[in-house]
């Protein structure tokens, strides 16, 4: 099975200074790594560890320095595979004159999805993040949290074979949280693949098969969960909490 | 490569997107009142010329207003005549041409080739030069980046989408005023009809300058005053090309003669384009033409259709280096 995706020897300079002819800012060092398909894959790593670059890199936000990326077996260059691709973001900014069926169709027609698939899909989708009954509601009314509902709506419009998912649960209440990781276990069960990004430790323990880690732009740790968190120290195998697995990780790595 | 029908798509629901942007804003329902309130004007349009008679197809150009007295106009045997148009339902009145048409062209000329493209040109590039740059925002356009439409499509689809936006208010503006002095005065003249391309492409040409600025900015005061800005300069360069041209001015270097012409054809023309507008009108026939623009005409120094396609050639290659500059651009 191809890879989701596949990181190999990435770097990411972001230019600095007046025609960008500044010494620049390091994002990414060197980092190497593979997003097997099927499962759901954590990224993980304190502020300005380089996540949301990595993220920005694989969706073509952003241009790699040097290094290649392939996603869903194709180059970056190829963007008929982000049509396979749905991607949450943390603090999107919606149009906010459009209504919630509105923006899903502007987002769907964008995504690919096409003719009667679409108010269909949209429907669907509406009914599923529990905004079927404010349809047609300006988003300038909703909360953070109906936002980040409609931002989940129009990240599964085109039935992605790859969800990225960039701080998910920030402002979602208790059932908006349950409605998404049903949406990542639904993921799981149909070998899709879920990439998530989050800093909320537990949901990324109680989701995820495999991790990365990254500190100051460079990879510290990939593998599966599992390995990560057992206890070196314990002859037993014993699991330690996500958190105490990852400190002595970033206290190597960041001086005091 | 792009695929024709994704690139159709995407421009599509990028100008649907831009309608409901300038519907939101209230901006459709500003320019949809201000047309009202110019054809309600003209409605109130009243002409009245004693011994009002058809123009002779031979007869000079009339450019005596009854108000107005010259000895060596009088020798000349240019009759003084005309009458007065009342506007506004009595709001404003003034001397015009002894023949009802000219009256009328006269309040047109004014209307759509002064009034709607010099002020409403401006205003349309100050109150749309927002759209650009709020949607460029990287908080607003990341997850729309990481659809599998290619960059450019989405920057010409609102490019597109405020030029038709605009287009739209052009036709609405030229028929509302166009029906309503034609209602008030009998006279339909169909010529009036030309200043919505007039409009259409003069807008155009300034908002891809503008289009350049937000994609460079993203702020909406770079390109609003640098658009002003520029507007100033081709209208100046315009005119200055046409002076020295049409005038022989003496004590011109050949290097600043060659500059000023390469200026002028690099940049978008917008006395010429008004220049066309008043021509089709035939605004000879009752006013004073602007004098650099006769100058050239007199010297065959003036080609209008060069003038449209180096104007819109412009454009192209402006909004051609927004989208590659969008297209790098890291988000």
């Amino acid at each position: 099975m191809t890879a989701a995706a596949v990181f190999e020897g990435v770097e990411k300079v972001y230019a600095t200074g007046l025609l960008g002819r500044g010494a620049g800012v390091t994002a990414l060092r060197g980092v190497t790594f593979t997003v097997p398909a099927g499962g759901v894959f954590g990224l993980l790593g304190p502020n300005r560890a380089g996540k949301t670059t990595l993220v920005k890199l694989l969706l073509s936000l952003a241009e790699p320095t040097a290094g290649r990326i392939l996603r869903l077996g194709g180059p970056l260059s190829d963007r008929r595979t982000l049509a396979r691709i749905g991607y949450m973001h943390e603090n999107h900014a919606f149009p906010r004159y459009l209504s919630a069926e509105e923006l899903l169709s502007f987002y769907g027609g964008l995504s690919g999805v096409r003719g009667d698939a679409l108010p269909a899909r949209v429907d669907h989708l509406l009914n599923r993040v529990g905004l079927a009954d404010r349809r047609r509601e300006p988003i300038a009314r909703f909360s953070k949290g109906m936002v980040q509902r409609l931002g989940l709506a129009q990240a599964l419009l085109n039935d992605p074979d790859l969800l990225i998912l960039d701080e998910p649960t920030e402002g979602l209440d208790l059932s908006g949280r349950l409605l998404l990781r049903q949406v990542v276990r639904e993921f799981q069960a149909a070998t899709k693949t879920v990439l998530l990004v989050s800093h909320v430790l537990p949901e990324v323990e109680e989701l995820c098969d495999r991790l990365a880690v990254l500190s100051g732009g460079r990879l510290i740790y990939c593998g599966p969960l599992a390995e990560l968190v057992r206890d070196p120290h314990d002859p037993s195998g014993r699991r330690r909490s996500l958190e105490a697995a990852l400190r002595p990780l970033y206290e190597k790595e960041t001086p005091a | 490569m792009t695929d024709l029908p994704t690139a159709i798509r995407t421009v599509r629901w990028m100008v649907w997107d831009t309608f409901r942007q300038s519907l939101a804003s209230k901006l459709f329902w500003v320019m949809f009142g201000l047309t009202a309130l110019c054809s309600v004007f003209c409605l109130g349009t009243s002409v009245d010329i004693p011994g009002e008679r058809r123009r002779h197809p031979a007869e000079i150009p009339d450019r005596l207003p009854v108000t107005e007295s010259s000895p060596e106009a009088e020798q000349s045997g240019i009759p003084k005549g005309g009458g007065r148009m009342r506007l506004g339902f009595g709001l404003f009145e003034t001397p015009v041409p002894k023949f009802r048409d000219d009256a009328v062209r006269f309040l047109q000329v004014w209307l759509a080739g002064i009034l709607a493209d010099t002020v409403g040109v401006l205003l349309a590039l100050v109150w749309t030069a927002g759209f650009l740059p709020s949607f460029l925002e990287p908080q607003s356009v990341t997850v729309l980046l990481a659809k599998p439409t290619p960059r450019w499509t989405l920057l010409a689809g609102k490019y597109l989408g405020v030029v038709l936006f605009v287009a739209l208010h052009a036709v609405l503006f030229v028929a509302g005023t166009w029906t309503a002095t034609g209602l008030a005065t009998g006279v339909w003249d169909a010529v009036y009809w030309l200043a919505v391309p007039l409009l259409v492409v003069n807008f155009a040409v300034f908002y891809a300058f503008s289009a350049l600025l937000a994609v460079a900015s993203r702020s909406t005061v770079v390109a609003v005053f640098g658009t002003i800005l520029f507007w100033v300069l081709c209208w100046a360069m315009n005119i200055t090309r046409h002076h020295l041209v049409g005038f022989d001015v003496a004590g011109v270097t050949a290097t600043s003669t060659v500059l000023v012409e390469v200026g002028y054809w690099v940049l978008p023309k917008p006395l010429d384009l008004s220049g066309i507008f008043f021509e089709a009108m035939r605004a000879a026939d009752f006013s004073a033409p602007v004098p650099e623009f006769a100058a050239v005409r007199d010297k065959d120094a003036f080609h209008p259709l060069a003038s449209i396609f180096a104007s819109l050639a412009f454009a192209a290659a402006v909004l051609a280096l927004a989208a590659y500059e969008f297209r790098k651009t890291d988000y």
